[in-house]
């Protein structure tokens, strides 16, 4: 075991949740007809790229040992606000406004939290509703529908340098994040609340004013996502993704974050989504019910999660080692 | 049996020298009649390439109590957590009454009588202490709680009152001290019907008075007949209670159960380290300025005032009984906990808004009693955990700058002996003495730094690295910072001090001058007002 090769340790150092995505490629790709061409990566990453960006919002409040269900609230009255906007100012003003008015709402998240102590799971679901609410208000329950512009299309539909506009904003999130969670000393900061709230505190770290950022950045990253669903539906509505928070919360399980925080990369974020997201596109290609794609999301977060955290089972390291231990002679038995 | 003792010694002979072959030999002649209740032979564990234990063999009998001994990282409470079944070995066998056993969990083991007691405390802090002491038996238990009905409360107050634990059943755990929680844990443990009792270092959280109680404690039950095996880095402590001794090097043990009365302290030493060791005398410099001085400052309502100073250079003992007020004068010092009235005043200004960042700010550093839960970022490596209270330093304009994160400790990890000396390696995956390194090293290399407020900073600590902390406070003083030392450990007390407070009931009742003897100071302690 002493002289184990230098590679091994290093494959360690991978993301778990990469097999399972690895695996999950190669099975798709032989079984379900026309996965495995390039139009259809191009569709899996458009198609997830929303997924994706509000992911990495998620990623940073689970990392500071929280959560958010407010997210798909915040980007339905992000589609509405935007839609007003478009509707009556520019689109310039439009992406300008949604893209506030997320953050607002991520600034009153992190003051409830950081600041007035309330639980993250209590705070978020409260504003779930209550955003919820004023968007319906705000339309009188019924969708709004954009003028057509080809300019406001174009963060939904466009293509820049023969690639898809929210594929780039996705790719251009992922290095951002990437940098900002582990290159900046606010990352750290993050990473270090998330591990133990009371040590931070005394080591010194604004642990309030950290959280509250915290959320914040992580709006940011919503309020893309809200924008590119926004310019591609064309429409403002109320119930644009009520089940943004779930699926958001899934990759990021499925990925490997660990829900009670201060743990996780964005390497894992990237590969949680791109799961969940072959997995929709295969029940797609397989014309199976999307009644369907409730059922296997839940079974393979199962899957992915138990398999992740029951580190030693299914390690061929420790196999080897039992195994050894079990065929060597047996001192004076 | 006694033939692959005979070998245990003459392998260990071989390779360590005559002195460790001649010791296994006398452990032969003078151990008990009594057939061991438990055996561990050539136990290894390895965590991935790295071997933890190299190969252990020990044996406890009824009645007796076996000090395991060894440097910080040398695979004591790894040894623990196997027998217990906590984690799996590697290698090796160990038997119960003659037969083979492999624990699975931890409530196996429990079951066949082996009760642990962790470094880390284990108790459930939002629990009362009732259903504390019996959270083993719940865990078995069928519907009802085994805590119900006055026939347990009995139960649970002998088992309080064994350790000398004046706490009532109904508190919740949390409002408790450390040293208290540490008494619990004990107590819960006592309350099975145990055959063998593994203490990993349960007098680190206790000040000497309590720990002698222990003691007294732990000798009733061996001569009850249980076995026990008692782990702590104190050789006063293991001389007072241990009939016979193992000591681990590198995962291996290099003394298997000699006698303590034939071991001279050098040789365990020498054992421990692989070559002799003595503590130097202090050189304490002459006190300059004052720098930190508390002012009628009242931390409990309805408290005393109290009021001292610090100079630079100085460093100010502080000593109470659990529960004394002792610690709680260190938080406020250094930020951590608000003051009702009165004020703190750093270099003559007034310190006020005064919130533990303001403190680091102002070049405060502090060590708090409880690693665990004030200290470590257990997910994270050691060099993060190390640098949390200097990120600002150590960054440019928002980025971390990893190289000179890294440089601002290579030296400060080898002078403290860090082991592994692998500043990557996750917090949790250190011994509990060498994660206690990486929280002083925190605190030593704060930006500016004119205070150390230290708590209890060599706890659970070996004698080695003790002493290289020690270097490194005598240092603090001679670079001109004012340190305020909260320690249970008379010895460390009374060798670095210039002025000790005795602290009763949140007042200072006495101060003790330099070259106090630690007798001094314990009498002091319980002396009446
Ligand atoms: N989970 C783990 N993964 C990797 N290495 C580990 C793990 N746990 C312990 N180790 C390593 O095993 C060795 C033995 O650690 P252990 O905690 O048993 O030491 P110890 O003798 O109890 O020391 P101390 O006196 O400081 O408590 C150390 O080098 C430690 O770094
Ligand atoms: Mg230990």
């Amino acid at each position: 075991m002493a002289d184990l090769p230098r590679y091994i340790g290093r494959l360690r150092m991978v993301p778990k949740s990469l097999w399972v995505l690895v695996a999950q490629f190669a099975v798709f790709s032989l079984l379900v007809p026309n996965f495995f061409a390039v139009s259809n990566f191009e569709n899996i990453l458009r198609v997830s790229s929303i997924l994706m960006l509000a992911s990495l919002g998620q990623a940073i409040v689970i990392i500071l040992a929280g959560v958010e269900f407010s997210v798909g609230s915040a980007v339905a009255l992000c589609s509405i606000v935007a839609v007003f906007a478009v509707q009556s100012v520019s689109v310039p003003m439009a992406f300008a406004s949604g893209f506030v008015i997320v953050l607002v709402i991520g600034a009153i998240n992190g003051t409830l939290i950081a600041y007035a102590k309330l639980p993250p799971f209590l705070a978020t679901l409260a504003m779930l509703m209550l955003v919820h609410g004023v968007a319906s208000l705000a339309v009188g329950g019924l969708p709004i529908e954009a003028p057509v512009s080809e300019s406001f299309y174009w963060m939904g539909r466009g293509k820049a340098f023969g690639i898809p506009v929210p594929i780039l904003l996705a790719a251009f999130g992922l290095v951002v994040h990437y940098i900002l969670l582990s290159k900046t000393t606010f990352g750290r900061q993050i990473y270090l609340v998330g591990s133990n709230e009371r040590a931070a505190h005394l080591s010194g770290i604004a642990v309030n004013r950290i959280k509250f950022l915290g959320y914040v950045a992580a709006a940011g990253f919503v309020a893309v996502s809200g924008l590119i669903l926004t310019s591609r539906v064309a429409s403002g509505q109320p119930n644009l993704i009520p089940n943004l928070p779930f699926e958001t919360i899934s990759a990021c399980a499925v990925g490997g974050l660990s829900l009670a925080g201060g743990r996780g990369s964005t390497l894992q974020v990237l590969v949680g989504v791109l799961i969940i997201a072959m997995l929709n596109n295969s029940i797609v290609l397989l014309n199976l019910p999307t009644a369907f794609q409730l059922a296997v999301l839940g079974f393979v977060i199962i899957a992915a999660v138990v398999f992740q955290t029951t580190p030693d089972r299914f390690s061929f390291l420790s196999m080897r080692a039992a195994f050894a231990q079990k065929t060597k002679p047996q001192g004076d038995a | 049996m006694l033939l692959s003792r005979h070998l245990c010694a003459a392998r260990q002979g071989s390779r360590d020298g005559r002195c460790l072959w001649k010791m296994a030999v006398m452990s032969e002649q003078s151990s008990p009649v009594e057939k061991a209740v438990l055996e561990v032979t050539e136990v290894k564990k390895a965590y991935g390439p790295t071997l933890a234990l190299s190969g252990v063999d020990m044996n406890l009998y009824p009645g007796q109590v076996h000090a395991l001994m060894g440097e910080n990282g040398a695979g004591k409470s790894t040894l623990v957590r196997i027998l217990v079944g906590a984690t799996q070995p590697s290698g090796g066998a160990f038997r119960l009454n003659g037969e083979r056993v492999n624990f699975h969990s931890v409530s196996d083991a429990i079951k066949a009588g082996i009760v642990p007691i962790y470094q880390h405390l284990t108790l459930f802090n939002e629990l009362s202490v009732l259903e504390n002491l019996y959270s083993f038996d719940t865990a078995t238990a069928g519907l009802l709680p085994p805590y119900l009905g006055s026939a347990a409360a009995e139960t649970a107050k002998a088992s309080l009152a064994r350790v000398g634990l004046s706490v009532s059943l109904e508190q919740k755990v949390s409002t408790l001290k450390l040293g208290e929680r540490q008494l619990l844990e004990i107590a819960r443990g006592l309350q099975r019907n145990c055959a063998v009792l593994l203490l990993d270092e349960p007098t680190a959280a206790l000040n000497a008075h309590e720990a002698d109680r222990l003691l007294e404690v732990i000798r009733g039950l061996a001569a009850e007949g249980v076995a026990i095996l008692y782990i702590s880095h104190k050789s006063d402590e293991i001389r007072k209670v241990a009939d016979v001794v193992t000591v681990l090097r590198d995962g291996r043990s290099v003394i298997c159960g000699a006698p303590l009365k034939d071991t001279s302290v050098d040789e365990l030493v020498n054992a421990m380290l692989g070559h002799a060791f003595a503590v130097v005398d202090k050189q304490m410099p002459v006190p300059g300025e004052i720098v930190l001085e508390a002012k009628q400052m009242v931390l409990v309502p309805g408290g005393a005032p109290v009021s001292f100073a610090v100079a630079a250079g100085e460093v100010l003992g502080v000593i109470g009984l659990v529960g004394s007020g002792a610690e709680e004068i260190g938080q406020a010092l250094a930020g951590a906990r608000d003051i009702l009235s009165g004020s703190i005043a750093i270099d003559g200004q007034l310190a006020h808004p005064y919130s533990r960042r303001d403190a680091v700010r102002r070049g405060v550093g502090y060590v708090p009693p409880d690693r665990h839960e004030d200290g470590l970022f257990e997910l994270h490596s050691a060099l993060s955990n190390a640098s949390a209270s200097i990120l600002k330093t150590v960054s440019k304009f928002f980025f971390l700058q990893r190289k000179k994160e890294k440089a601002s400790f290579s030296s400060r990890f080898q002078a403290l002996a860090l082991n592994p000396n692998e500043p990557d390696r996750e917090i949790q995956h250190f011994s509990g003495g060498n994660q206690q390194k990486v929280l002083v090293a925190r605190n030593l290399v704060i930006t500016g730094l004119r205070i150390l407020v230290l708590t209890e900073p060599t706890r659970g600590v070996d004698v080695g690295a003790r002493d290289k902390i020690h270097d490194a406070i005598v240092e603090a003083t001679h670079a001109g910072q004012a340190v305020v030392l909260i320690t249970t450990d008379l010895e460390e007390l009374t060798s670095l001090a210039h002025r000790t407070l005795i602290v009763r009931n949140g007042q200072i009742v006495r101060e003790l001058p330099q070259f106090s003897s630690p007798d001094d100071v314990a009498l002091a302690m319980l002396e009446q007002e």
